[in-house]
């Protein structure tokens, strides 16, 4: 659509610079346009804005606002509120045993198998949130292949722009605090305990 | 090793799972009064209203961080000499050294088991 509007355009401005051009061969002192170049390099533009808009048409960026991103984001709360929940359970149920009174063994070892079933059961938190944090992988997948398939479809390139005043704090924060998080390549306690020595 | 389990320590966590947990080892331990505070600027104000025998602290934490909580304890003429140790999934040597530089008295990486803390409370607090 883009690219037939501009193809009319050109033909439009071809037409009306012909007489122009013909009183400049006659010698009149106006600059020489190249109709034919402009003609091309219009065409180009075309073609590109025409790809661009099928490329962003392609990221369908509705549906990862709309849905992908969020979906991700309330898998990630759910995962986060069952793990707490079973963490709560788990512990509830350990602090019972540790306070149970063992003066009758027999009472002491059902109450105690009882709260042992309690903790087996929480421990099912794990299935559920490895199918969630599945969807979630998911959701990311397709975000990170849709935008790696734009920008690399319209040689995309990082504007130098000033950060997001946010994101500053939060990275100053992160620098002068040491906010690393934890680490896969951190330091062992064994190595910690030496520089303690 | 002789240690006063009538000293009162306190936990400071933005992670009440991670307190709780303390808490609990410091209660096998023998230790009863135990406090706890959910970030640096909470557990300061608690500082500078009872003397604690020890301090056992995160260090990712909103507002204040622990190492910021640990650099104002050693700068605060009445809280300097309290017994400080990091418990913190922050395991950069980086934030060792840094910790260390600031007067930490012992840093413990979690996950870590009662052993573990059991240890580092004799190392700083032992008699």
């Amino acid at each position: 659509m883009a690219r037939a509007a501009t193809s009319a355009a050109i033909r439009k401005t071809s037409t009306e610079a012909r007489p122009r051009r013909r009183n400049e061969e006659s010698g009149e002192a106006e600059p020489q346009v190249d109709i034919r170049m402009i003609a091309h390099e219009l065409t180009r533009v075309a073609d590109y804005i025409s790809r661009l808009k099928n490329e962003i048409g392609a990221l369908r960026a509705n549906e990862l606002y709309r849905d992908r991103l969020p979906g991700a984001h309330d898998e990630l709360g759910n995962v986060v509120n069952a793990t707490a929940s079973a963490t709560n359970s788990i512990m509830e149920a350990a602090e019972e045993i540790l306070g149970y009174d063992d003066a009758d063994l027999e009472t002491y070892r059902t109450r105690v198998q009882t709260r042992v079933m309690d903790i087996f059961e929480a421990c099912s938190f794990q299935d559920i949130t490895g199918q969630r944090i599945s969807k979630v992988v998911e959701h990311l997948a397709a975000v990170e292949k849709r935008l790696s398939h734009f920008a690399s479809a319209v040689n995309a390139r990082d504007a130098d722009l000033p950060p997001d005043p946010e994101e500053a704090r939060r990275q100053t924060r992160k620098e002068v605090f040491l906010l690393n998080g934890p680490s896969s390549d951190g330091v062992s306690q064994n190595d910690i305990d030496a520089l303690f020595d | 090793m002789g240690l006063d389990l009538k000293m009162p320590i306190l936990v400071v966590d933005d992670y009440q799972t991670m307190v709780r947990i303390i808490r609990n080892l410091l209660k096998q331990l023998g230790f009863e009064d135990v406090d706890d505070a959910n970030d640096g600027t909470a557990a300061l104000a608690k500082l500078k209203e009872k003397k604690y025998g020890l301090v056992i602290s995160d260090w990712n934490m909103e507002p204040m961080t622990g190492y910021e909580l640990l650099r104002h304890v050693r700068s605060d003429e009445n809280l300097r000499v309290t017994p400080f140790i990091m418990v913190t999934a922050e395991s950069k040597t980086e934030n060792v050294i840094a910790a260390k530089k600031a007067g930490v008295n012992n840093y413990i990486v979690k996950p870590f088991n009662a052993q573990t803390l059991k240890s580092k409370i004799e190392a700083v607090c032992g008699a």
